[in-house]
């Protein structure tokens, strides 16, 4: 059976990747030209590399199209729901460092908790007319957390694919769920994080689609073993 | 009828409705799917199922009647009282059971008479019930958003804490949990140090130089002071903050609290249970209890049978949108809601109504009907 890797296709998730399973005895190597999107590891047989967005390779996971990706542990649970039992987290790699968190206005004094978002969002259509607007592009992660970790539910999602943290003071949401790696394009933009408001400490991943077939194969355990051992 | 998969008493149910002065309506099963999300919350969307028109509007499979009852009512203008009735498939993904099954219900609009109109949709409920089910006692839970939020109100709370359980109503671990911490404070609240530069300057018991500060802030930062919480909203909740981290519920209050959530008896008793704790406790909670009174007096006058409700006084429905009676129906013995309903005041206005509509309704499950009447032979 033929075991695929979906890699990161460009930048720094690409090189740290690539080097990873350098350092791990499998150097990977493009198919035909450099900028190919297929690619293979050096005297293993059996192993073909595709090169996809790191979104992408979220999703080819949950589907089992792929084996084994490399991605940002937030795209994989945002983009699947029940994460855990369609995949495994084997390997945490160290690098694409990224907390999911949620941001309000530096000058909402009052508002420094989870708990008092939600006394903000219960009386917010009473006094505002409508909804506590969220923008973000992480609607599930902001569900689960908002819903089902803090009981509220009285918010609407505004989907936000870029900028995001711009939101707020455009006036086109109140608040942001977002990544942020240093802080500093939040500060830039007056927001704060809540006191116990990050949702997910992401990070890239070695993730692994639960196939039934991976069961006593071989090639799966040494490419475990192998990425493990290069950390 | 074209529907093949209808229960079998979906003729005579109708047929009750009829007798019951209703006038049947008919929605269309998609729907905008904005009024849903606003009004139960973003949770819905993974429940309810969705698609985009060609302009992207958000739409959806029509989750429930309420609300595409109420807006048909807006848009056509009709005058008020009017009572409705329907019956249809709703599209809903639920723990157990199909995620496609029939409701059938009333909405009671209009009517200024609050307890007549309570007393007269529990009584409908009860009747079609009865006829469906005319072998097995049936079982009302009955509870009152408005006596609780009057007693919350009576114990001498801060709003905020007022806000918090009120938001809790009907969700007993949710309230047992804040009750807990009313007991005994754990945390007294996380403040920032912006919080402790702008109490240091001596602001906090200044409201007025703290809106002045924090709109200068926000226009400094550009931050709109009137796209979303104005400077006067977030001064206002910080008092209310540093109140709410400060109070601890003194004993005596706790245990009227829990006194008053434990009722639980024949809704014939209540009144005099409930005069006799507000009396004991020094509650002046005498508005809520006229309403509360006169409602039980209704319900028996509309000949409605006592002997199968009950009032529990913790019993609320987790929808915000509930803001007096709310009730259930079962058959005894057995966890199978099979009506629920109950007042909704403010819902006509949020979705758009001119004038204050008074409404009061309730639905069936008739999936849940059918398997008791199934039982029942």
């Amino acid at each position: 059976m033929t075991v695929t890797i979906a890699l990161p296709s460009k930048g720094r998730m690409k090189d740290e990747s690539s080097a990873i399973f350098e350092r791990a005895g499998m150097r990977i190597t493009a198919v035909g030209n450099d900028r190919s999107y297929r690619g293979r590891v050096e005297g293993v047989e059996d192993v073909e590399i595709t090169f996809l967005s790191a979104s992408e390779i979220a999703r080819e996971i949950g589907s089992g199209a792929v084996d084994f990706g490399v991605t940002g542990e937030d795209l994989v649970r945002e983009g699947l729901a029940d994460a855990d039992a369609r995949v495994e987290f084997a390997a945490r790699l160290g690098f694409g460092h990224a907390d999911v968190v949620v941001a309000v206005p530096e000058i909402w004094y009052d508002v420094d908790t989870m708990a008092d978002l939600g006394d903000v969002a219960a009386d917010f259509r009473a006094r505002h007319g409508r909804r506590l607007a969220i923008a973000t592009k992480y609607w599930r992660l902001t569900q689960q957390f908002f819903s089902g970790s803090h009981g509220i539910q009285l918010y609407r999602i505004v989907e936000s694919l870029g900028a995001t943290e711009g939101a707020p003071a455009s006036g086109s949401a109140d608040i942001i769920v977002d990544i942020t790696s240093t802080g500093s394009t939040l500060k830039a933009n007056h927001l704060k994080i809540l006191s116990d408001g990050v949702i997910l400490r992401s990070e890239a991943c070695l993730v692994r689609a639960r196939k039934a077939e991976h069961g006593g194969n071989p090639l799966i355990d040494r490419i475990l073993a192998a990425v493990r051992s290069a950390l | 009828m074209p529907l093949i998969d209808l229960p079998g008493f979906a003729g005579d149910l109708l047929a009750d409705f009829e007798r019951r002065n209703t006038l049947r309506v008919d929605t269309p099963v998609i729907q905008p799917a904005e009024p849903f999300l606003d009004m139960a919350g973003e949770d819905l969307r993974r429940r309810i199922f969705m698609t985009e028109s060609e302009t992207g509007e958000s739409l959806c499979l029509r989750p429930e009647f309420t609300i595409p009852v109420c807006l048909r009512h807006i848009e056509t203008a009709t005058g008020t009282p009017q009572r409705y009735a329907y019956l249809g498939e709703v599209f809903r993904q639920r723990r157990d059971g199909s995620s496609e099954f029939y409701q059938a219900g009333i909405e009671d609009l209009g009517d200024p008479d609050t307890a007549a109109a309570d007393a007269r949709v529990v009584g409908d409920a009860l009747f079609v019930l009865s006829n469906r089910l005319p072998g097995e006692r049936l079982k009302v839970t009955l509870g009152d958003q408005s006596v609780f939020e009057a007693v919350i109100a009576a114990c001498g709370l801060p709003g905020g804490w007022q806000k918090r359980l009120i938001h809790a109503f009907g969700d007993q671990k949710q309230l047992d949990r804040l009750l807990a911490e009313l007991a005994d404070p754990k945390s007294p609240g996380v403040f920032g140090h912006d919080v402790e530069r702008v109490a240091a300057l001596g602001m906090l018991d200044d409201e007025e130089r703290l809106v002045a500060h924090i709109g200068e802030t926000m226009e400094a930062t550009g931050y709109s002071t009137n796209a979303s919480r104005s400077p006067r909203d977030i001064a206002r909740r910080l008092k209310e903050k540093v109140e709410l981290a400060a109070t601890r519920l003194d004993k005596e209050a706790l245990a009227v609290m829990r006194a008053f959530l434990a009722l639980d008896l024949p809704l014939a008793d209540a009144p005099a249970a409930l005069h006799s704790f507000a009396g004991k406790a020094r509650l002046r909670i005498d508005d809520a209890l006229e309403l509360f009174d006169a409602r039980v007096a209704a319900l028996a006058l509309a000949g409605a049978d006592p002997g199968p409700m009950r009032y529990r006084a913790a019993f609320g429905r987790p929808l915000d949108y509930y803001t007096g009676l709310v009730f259930e129906i079962h058959v005894e013995g057995t966890p199978a809601v099979l009506a629920g309903g109950g007042r909704f005041d403010r819902l006509l206005t949020l979705l758009g109504a001119r004038e204050h509509i008074p409404a009061v309704g309730f639905s069936l499950w008739l999936d849940r009907i059918e398997q008791a009447a199934g039982r029942e032979k």
